[in-house]
């Protein structure tokens, strides 16, 4: 008999297999009651609610989404560049620090990290009460950790004998790490600076629906009063917001050799810099801590969280990321090759732009209208919501991919599925798998905002914690978290370096 | 009066565990020009990059003037530069921001940032650049885009830019033909400079392949598997001291 071999290709379709135990439960928990509004909810898509009112509050409320992202983001990444520098191990080399200090400041980052900016968001909310700020520092914090990882990551793969020449010149340590840095840095901006501008803007949306402003607190109070004609109206004008973005993203061109620039661009970076540091010590001065009693109070509150439901909170959690993670992983590619022709490609493409573009608290909750909360609804929610972004970067490569071996495969009289799979795909397979090992760290922080709708893991006891001031739990469930986090980062990083 | 600038004191040097060097001792006074010979493998590079301070020795001492490295400040240790055999030129960077370079130890953290911003003054770069043979079209072009000749010349100018006391090279005619090799080995050995444009360095050590090339050293060292064979004058070479090391 022969042997079952798996290939990068067979790998990419097998996590699939999660959709057995999660439509089953699905099946199980249906409810016909909401299926009349889930009916409305889709109709409304199409006949969007239009008048001076509301274009009012869309301009509005798009302008908050805007200068939260934007401040959130530009803060985020010229911190994440500071940290990123001092987590990278050029710079313990030039200054010859211990490399003790070097995996202090990694851990601590990786730390941050691993919490969702949900959850910093509402940890604060908690604490200093809804604030404009806020929504800019919840995103900053994570962001300031996820960017410093990218930077951290380029900078380490900088040529060691460039750095041993540069030493040898024996220039001042500053000059020789500004010097050997420079590069790396301005490239990675020029490669994700936009990238993590449309994230800034995303996650301000999703703030947004936990109170903090902007088009995400619209959207959310049109679902609660269930004026979907009105929610969509917000949902397009986000996409609108993203399409326009997008386009202007790829008109702009970083010229680091125009000086004028140069100087502009440096001294928005010190300028950012100052102003942050100002802005933190106007919001350390001029904040009401009274609220911080209850932080206080860390060590006099008492948990009621026994150790079997936490236990189970941390399991449903992990099953939560795993059954996100196979969706996001099989479904384009099992999708794009069934439907393999142009008609098809370009509704695959809007479902996913829309996956993309609404929230997943909005899908999560829209799927509820029909369906008891359940951790496959939660994992479907999550996983459909990675699917649109997965699928985003597989259709991106497969365009560009060189298409003669699936031409002459189907010269051959092989079927076009097939030659799709074996002439097309198969090459994608292993950097998309490599891919998808990156999105799964994003999968597993994202766990919380769908916990937190869907009543489901360590999100949802979360909620309940902070809502009771039990701050014993709450940093019982962030350790949970950031432990889970740490271990799959530290998983997935496995998987990926083993398939790059 | 004792003239020696640069002296390795017993020195070996282990990777893993091999022995790359072993228990070598050299002097080097100043104003020498030494010729440094050896097959592939032999230890040359190993043996330069002990001398400029890049790799610390398993065993024994390098002094410069007389004084540990270990304990020399950076001023005192920017007295040597050295050309390597692989450049280490920062790709990213243009041809006269990588010769600007070579300025970094003489100036401070603000002259570093404005040669990355384009706005420093490149006058002194572009004077060695063009006792180089460097054409002024590739002045600020990216270092990946230039060909192994114009990149050879760039990292030489680098160095000549630090006008320091001391020049340890590590093949530094590769890639070069034969009428810009007499122009660079003139440059480095000070032998041509009638109008005092340049200052070169006095004591020099310079890894080679190419025997042709020994004439304007006063001295030639052989070196092979981790030892020095013969460290004579340059006259007194035989073909017998090349058979041993090659």
């Amino acid at each position: 008999m022969n042997k079952l071999k798996l290939n990068y290709t067979s790998l990419s379709f097998l996590p699939i297999l999660v959709c057995i135990p999660l439509g089953y439960q699905l099946i199980n928990n249906i409810h016909f009651g909401g299926f009349k509004l889930f009916q409305e909810f889709l109709i409304s898509a199409f006949n969007p609610k239009i008048d001076n009112e509301i274009i009012i509050t869309v301009i509005k409320r798009l302008n908050e989404t805007i200068l939260i992202g934007f401040f959130s983001w530009l803060v985020s990444i010229i911190f994440g560049a500071i940290f990123g520098i001092i987590s990278s191990n050029i710079f313990y080399k030039i200054f010859n620090i211990p490399n003790f200090f070097y995996r202090i400041v990694r851990f601590f980052l990786t730390i941050i990290r691993s919490i969702h900016e949900v959850v910093w968001g509402i940890l604060l909310m908690q604490i200093y009460g809804i604030n404009f700020s806020i929504g800019i520092i919840a995103i900053c914090i994570p962001y300031i950790a996820v960017n410093s990882k990218v930077f951290a990551e380029q900078l380490e793969i900088i040529d060691y004998k460039s750095f041993e020449s540069i030493n040898q010149i024996n220039a001042p340590k500053f000059s020789s790490l500004l010097t050997l840095i420079w590069n790396p840095i301005i490239n990675t901006f020029k490669n994700f600076g936009l990238y993590r501008l449309e994230c800034s803007i995303r996650s301000t949306v999703i703030l947004g629906l936990f109170g903090i402003g902007g088009i995400g607190t619209s959207i959310f109070l049109s679902f609660q009063t269930l004026n979907f004609r009105e929610l969509w109206t917000y949902l397009w004008s986000l996409a609108i917001l993203i399409i326009i973005s997008g386009l202007i993203f790829k008109k702009i061109k970083f010229n680091t050799t125009n000086k004028i620039l140069s100087i502009f661009f440096i001294s928005v970076f010190f300028i950012t810099i100052l102003f942050s540091f100002s802005y933190f010590l106007y919001f350390i001065f001029n904040n009401n801590f009274e609220n911080f009693n209850s932080v206080s109070s860390l060590f006099k509150s008492s948990s009621n969280l026994g150790l079997f439901d936490f236990l189970k909170l941390i399991l449903e959690t992990i099953i939560l990321s795993l059954l996100s993670t196979g969706i996001a992983i099989s479904l384009p590619p099992l999708v794009i090759g069934i439907f393999n022709n142009n008609t098809s490609k370009i509704f695959i493409k809007i479902f996913a732009f829309l996956l993309r573009l609404i929230p997943t608290p909005v899908i999560l909750l829209t799927l509820l209208t029909f369906n008891n909360p359940s951790v496959s609804l939660a994992a479907l929610t999550l996983g459909l919501h990675n699917a649109g972004i997965t699928s985003k970067l597989l259709f991106t490569n497969l365009d560009s991919q060189d298409k003669r071996n699936y031409i002459a495969m189907k010269s051959l009289g092989i079927s076009k599925k097939t030659s799709w799979l074996l002439g097309l795909f198969s090459q994608q397979a292993k950097s998309y798998l490599a891919y998808c090992a990156y999105r799964s760290d994003i999968i597993i922080r994202e766990t919380t905002i769908v916990g937190v709708i869907g009543s489901v893991g360590l999100g949802w006891q979360l909620q309940e914690s902070l809502s009771s001031f039990a701050w014993q739990e709450v940093i019982l469930v962030l350790i949970a978290y950031s432990s889970i986090a740490i271990v799959g980062e530290l998983i997935n990083g496995k998987i990926k370096n083993s398939l790059t | 009066m004792n003239n020696t600038v640069l002296e390795l004191e017993n020195i070996s040097y282990k990777y893993k565990n091999d022995l790359i060097l072993n228990k070598i001792n050299l002097k080097i006074n100043s104003g020498e020009k030494i010729a440094l010979l050896g097959k592939s493998g032999s230890g040359k590079t190993t043996l330069i990059s002990l001398l400029n301070g890049t790799i610390k020795p398993t065993q024994g001492e390098v002094k410069l003037f007389n004084e540990s490295f270990e304990e020399l400040d950076r001023k005192q240790k920017s007295k040597i530069t050295t050309i390597w055999q692989d450049l280490r030129l920062i790709e990213d960077l243009s041809a006269e921001q990588n010769v600007n370079c070579g300025l970094l130890a003489e100036n401070n953290f603000y002259f570093a940032f404005k040669n990355l911003l384009n706005i420093s003054s490149f006058k002194k770069a572009h004077k060695y650049m063009k006792l180089c043979r460097l054409h002024n079209s590739i002045y600020d072009k990216k270092i990946r885009k230039l060909s192994g000749g114009q990149k050879q010349r760039v990292a030489i100018a680098r160095s000549l830019i630090q006008e320091s006391n001391i020049l340890l090279a590590d093949e530094p005619f590769n890639n070069l033909d034969p009428k810009l090799i007499t122009t660079i080995k003139n440059l480095l050995l000070e032998n041509v400079d009638k109008n005092k444009t340049k200052k070169s360095p006095k004591t020099a050590l310079v890894a080679l392949h190419r025997l042709d090339l020994l004439n304007d050293f006063d001295k030639v060292i052989g070196i092979r598997d981790g030892k020095i064979f013969f460290n004579i004058k340059r006259n007194n070479l035989k073909k017998i001291h090349l058979e041993k090391i090659y």
